[in-house]
């Protein structure tokens, strides 16, 4: 079964095609990803330097920053 | 008050803990065994159940297919046409056994949470949830290497952008391709269905304990009840729609690593 081809037409019982929940999943963890990644490395900047929470606020930022930069790079806005 | 709730407890376990979950062994003879529980029975079950449908709805296949082979035929399709062939394009069609096994085996899987008598899902348990998702993940990852060699880190990773904010992106990309993916597959399906066992627990059990309580409470614990069946229904579309959730995710990522150029 695996060989064959599907159908060229489309056909009046085919099922609507998936939604695109992928890209919104994309798109969500773009966005927390970046804020985790960048936040987390600036707690540790926090622990190295003795600051306390400065590096961790300016690297959520960024992160979130970066985050919206490449959900509108990989996905088009 | 505090009397009360020690007899209640003696009554009814309320409230419902993770505890509900660790089920102790079916043998008589197990004791704290966790080796054959009603879990690893359902499981076992579950595969068999699939292999011997699918087998014998193809034992003597129609040219007009019989009920048992249309059911089967409509299921693999659904998953080839629509899932597989929409989101990974005509190259799909090869993916798609491994996607209907997949859609098939976490639908009946889920599905063991509202059949009376078993009523919990393996799937309530993290372990299964997560062994899907890193064979999932090792595919995708597998097939991006296959197609792209050593540049796939590079399609990956790097996206389109000045060199400049690179160093930025590259670690969120990574993360989110790398790490976020296997982890949001495993804990979306298991927070579902331990989301819905708990409710179910919940309303089930809070109904005995209301009437236990306070037999005023009579018609509230009706009330209860009434919802049980209620998210019941709720639960059947959870299920659903999980299974069909975990498939198409699984196959927008190996869309994603065979992708010509990165988009």
């Amino acid at each position: 079964m695996a060989g064959q081809q599907p159908p060229q037409n489309p056909r009046k019982d085919d099922a609507a095609p998936p939604p695109d929940s992928g890209t919104g999943m994309v798109a969500i963890s773009y966005l927390i990803g970046g804020m985790l990644v960048w936040g987390g490395i600036g707690w540790l900047v926090d622990h190295w330097l003795g600051t306390k929470g400065i590096a961790m606020g300016i690297g959520a930022v960024v992160g979130g920053a970066a985050g919206v930069f490449l959900i509108v790079r990989r996905l088009g806005a | 008050m505090t009397g009360q709730t020690i007899v209640l407890a003696a009554d009814v376990p309320f409230p419902p803990t993770v505890e509900d979950f660790f089920l102790p062994s079916i043998v008589p003879w197990g004791g704290d065994n966790v080796w054959l529980t009603k879990i690893t029975l359902l499981v076992w079950l579950s595969v068999a159940i699939l292999i011997v449908f699918f087998l014998w709805a193809y034992r003597n296949p129609q040219m007009v297919p019989t009920r048992r082979q249309w059911l089967a035929e409509s299921i693999y399709g659904f998953v080839r046409n629509n899932i597989a062939v929409d989101m990974i394009g005509r190259e799909g069609v090869r993916f798609a056994p491994y996607l209907a096994t997949l859609f098939t085996f976490i639908f009946v899987m889920n599905l063991w949470s509202i059949i009376p008598f078993a009523q919990i899902s393996p799937m309530s348990h993290i372990a299964f949830p997560i062994v899907l998702a890193l064979i999932s993940w090792v595919l995708f990852i597998y097939l991006g290497f296959r197609k792209h060699g050593i540049g796939y880190l590079k399609h990956a990773l790097v996206p389109p952008a000045p060199w400049f904010i690179l160093p930025i992106l590259v670690p969120i990309e990574f993360f989110s391709n790398f790490i976020v993916r296997p982890f949001s597959l495993a804990v979306r399906l298991f927070a579902n269905m331990f989301a819905g066992h708990m409710l179910l627990l919940v309303f089930t059990l809070g109904g005995f304990a209301m009437i236990n309580s306070n037999v005023l409470l009579a018609p509230i614990s009706v009330l209860s009840w009434a919802m049980t069946i209620a998210l019941t229904f709720l639960d059947l579309a959870v299920i659903a729609l999980q299974a069909y959730v975990f498939t198409v995710l699984t196959a927008s990522y190996i869309q994603g690593s065979l992708a010509e150029e990165a988009h």
